[in-house]
């Protein structure tokens, strides 16, 4: 059965190219014009006929789209990929902080916006089961399990603090993690703007992983926003 | 001698005391008409020291005593010779003329130290009005001013503030009036004219509202209390007036200038503007053509093209609607740096985490491989905006990508230097004359709005992108220069101060033992 997913977009054309692109991929494509609309379709669903999957624009002619958010995670954890313009940097932050699973930036390639979903949609998947266990890309693996982290052949020792951190990446491996989501989970609610922690250890962390740190492939980073894992290789 | 402002009773009286000392001793020794010049002597004398008419009443009363004491019969008022009668009335009458005498003088030269006060007083508020620059230091100035011409309470309200015609009508007050003040300040400032005492309106009140008058306009108002009980209150008006007056022309005149000034800038602008927006529009123009152009063959030719070629034009497309996303970026980041008082999201940030954002977008393109990077380890937090200065990377990348053969490599570096993070972009292009190494980055700036400026970086191309890299290097308070290297191609360099807004360094975080 394919995976409905509901694309809350007031762009004519954009809502339609995206919706020829994503149908190609085998999803089945509801489409929203506007708040009220993106709404209906969300609560009215039948129960055999949920959403898997919401793709949200921010400025949409009745209001905004964090409305839309909140009232989605006050009963759901459906994943919410938003889909921003350029200048809305602050609001994309805080969308993330306040459940988004992830967020594109306009314009974007559908290859991009396809690997977004397929992370959000796997990690759907796994939400009532244990987060993810273990995590191999490249010749990188974690096993959060045995809390375990190799390199190649090696084992790669890491402090609790960098242990850490890299576990909460995992957990989310290929979404976006925002600096204060990264800060809350491993230092406390307390150090949300302690943001030169989390330089200091995620250096620590690419000069432990990475062949070349300033080149990193594991340990991605999205500039004023947070940090995203490389998209795993398998899930296991 | 200033007689007037030395009254000494004193000296008169000790003249008076001499005077009659002497007359009584030499009573017998000199006739009637000599002992009477003591008197006119002594008259003349406490004239100069006594206020005129006292010392017209003295002298009455000493020519009485004269006449008790002297005059026979003795400790009388009566006189027995008409002669005698004559010389009382003489005594009587000379000493009368000179106290008038004195009296006038005294007056004309008061006249004139009042008139010179007044001069000075213009000239000196004349070279204040010159050296003051806003509206409420001139008020204050004006306040005391007047204050110290008439000794009264003053309250001054300038209605137009300078550098900027008055849009919400408050006026700017010094000193506190009632309700009553208030409205005759603003009437007085309304019409131009002067209110109150001496001015022909409202006559019956005891202040006296005088306007500032620039030419043609009225800009403000002052009121001084209690002027109609001055003595002389009708010359100080008139003074008190040039004193206002040239606070008018002043106000009037730096009103004139900051309007100019704003024209000029406003001028400017637009001119700036206009340039920006044709370099903008040429830049777009040409990732447009390729799009419309793969596009529409998609569109019509589609059937009869090979999978390879309609590939081919997709990616085309595709890599110019990014250049296109970039060219937006920046100049959605160049109007926002140009606003005033625009804010950065700063924040402790790593040069290596950026460079390796930057990077794995340039490495995505389809000739981003050329790029080497090397960055210094272990460098210092970077306070920055981390968006701004990757964009500032990717523009430094995309240019040396762009302008260089597509078979030589590009490298970025960043290190660190006495304070400071130098990120520099060198490729092996053909390189930029020095006449237009400045000017790759001046194209758009305030001022150089020339065809000639417009037209070359056109044809570079730099357009937009080197204009956004040197803004967000100055919004940082740092700076971006193009050199030129040895071994041929440019080098673009960004020097960032690592403390842009001088904050403090994070706190050290205490290391942690292995696992």
């Amino acid at each position: 059965m394919s995976l409905r997913v509901l694309l809350v977009e007031d762009d004519r054309l954009l809502r339609s190219s995206l919706r020829d692109a994503l149908s190609v991929e085998g999803y089945d494509i509801r489409t929203a014009a506007s708040l009220a609309d993106a709404r209906a379709q969300s609560q009215n669903a039948l129960p055999g006929d949920l959403i898997d999957l919401v793709l949200l624009d921010l400025g949409l002619p009745d209001g905004d789209g964090q409305a839309l958010l909140t009232e989605l995670r006050r009963s759901s954890q459906i994943p919410v990929i938003v889909i921003s313009a350029r200048e809305a940097e602050g609001q994309k932050i805080r969308m993330l902080d306040e459940g988004a699973d992830d967020y594109l930036v306009k314009p974007f390639g559908i290859g991009e916006l396809l690997a977004r979903m397929r992370v959000a949609l796997r990690r759907r998947g796994h939400a009532s089961e244990p987060a993810l266990l273990h995590y191999q890309h490249g010749p990188l693996a974690v096993d959060l399990r045995l809390r375990r982290v190799r390199l190649g052949n090696q084992d790669v020792h890491l402090t609790p603090t960098e242990y850490a951190l890299l576990a909460r990446l995992v957990r989310q491996a290929g979404q976006v993690v925002t600096h204060r989501q990264l800060l809350t989970d491993v230092w406390g609610p307390e150090h949300t703007e302690q943001t030169h922690y989390l330089r200091l250890y995620m250096g620590q962390l690419r000069a432990k992983l990475e062949t070349d740190s300033a080149d990193p492939q594991h340990l991605l980073t999205e500039p004023g926003v947070g940090y995203r894992l490389a998209e795993p290789d398998v899930i296991c | 001698m200033d007689f007037s402002k030395r009254r000494h009773p004193g000296f008169a009286l000790l003249a008076w005391a001499i005077a009659w000392g002497a007359m009584v001793t030499l009573e017998g020794r000199l006739d009637l008409a000599n002992l009477a010049m003591g008197l006119v002597l002594a008259s003349a004398l406490s004239a100069l020291w006594l206020p005129g008419w006292s010392s017209m009443l003295i002298s009455a009363v000493a020519v009485l005593a004269f006449n008790w004491f002297f005059i026979p019969p003795k400790f009388t008022f009566t006189v027995d010779l008409h002669q005698n009668v004559l010389l009382l009335a003489a005594l009587l009458l000379v000493n009368w003329i000179i106290a008038v005498l004195v009296i006038r003088q005294r007056h004309l030269t008061d006249e004139a130290r009042n008139l010179a006060t007044r001069e000075a007083r213009l000239r000196q508020w004349g070279d204040t009005l010159r050296d003051a620059s806003d509206p409420v230091a001139h008020a204050s100035a004006l306040r005391s001013a007047l204050q110290e011409a008439t000794g009264n309470q003053v309250i001054v309200s300038v209605l137009h503030s300078l550098g900027q015609p008055m849009r919400d009508g408050t006026p700017v007050m010094v000193g506190e009036p009632d309700d009553q003040q208030r409205s005759g300040l603003v009437l007085c400032e309304r019409d131009g004219r002067a209110i109150g005492a001496g001015s022909g309106r409202y006559d019956q009140l005891d202040d006296v509202y005088l306007p500032l008058r620039g030419r043609g306009i009225t800009l403000g108002a002052a009121l001084i209390t209690g002027l109609k009980r001055h003595p002389d209150s009708e010359k100080l008006r008139s003074h008190l007036q040039a004193l206002c007056d040239q606070m008018g022309s002043a106000l009037h005149r730096s009103l004139m200038a900051a309007q100019e000034q704003q024209a000029r800038e406003q001028a400017q602008l637009q001119a700036t503007r206009n340039a920006l927006l044709a370099a903008i529009s040429h830049d777009y123009r040409t990732p447009l053509a390729t799009i419309m152009g793969a596009a529409s063959a998609l569109q019509e030719q589609g059937d009869r093209l090979d999978i390879n070629q309609r590939q081919r034009l997709a990616a085309g497309i595709v890599e110019e609607s990014e250049r296109l996303a970039r060219l937006a970026d920046n100049t959605l980041q160049l109007a926002r740096l140009d606003a005033p008082g625009v804010s950065l999201r700063c924040d402790w940030e790593s040069t290596e985490e950026i460079v390796g954002a930057v990077l794995r977008r340039v490495r995505s393109r389809p000739d981003g491989n050329r790029v080497g990077v090397w960055v210094e380890p272990h460098l210092p937090l970077l306070w920055c905006d981390a968006i701004l200065i990757s964009q500032l990377l990717e523009n430094l990348l995309d240019n040396a990508l762009k302008y260089s053969p597509s078979d030589l490599p590009v490298t970025l570096h960043a290190r660190g230097d006495n304070g400071a993070v130098v990120l520099a972009v060198s490729d092996q292009g053909p390189g930029i004359a020095p006449a237009w190494q400045e000017k790759v980055f001046e194209a758009f700036q305030r001022g150089d709005t020339g065809p000639r400026a417009l037209r070359a970086s056109g044809d570079r191309g730099a357009g937009v992108g080197l204009a956004v890299c040197r803004a967000i290097a100055r919004a940082h308070h740092g700076c971006i220069l193009l050199r030129s290297r040895e071994e041929g191609g440019s080098i673009f360099e960004c020097r960032l101060p690592l403390r842009g807004q001088g904050q403090l360094p994070p706190p050290t975080i205490p290391p942690e033992t292995d696992q």
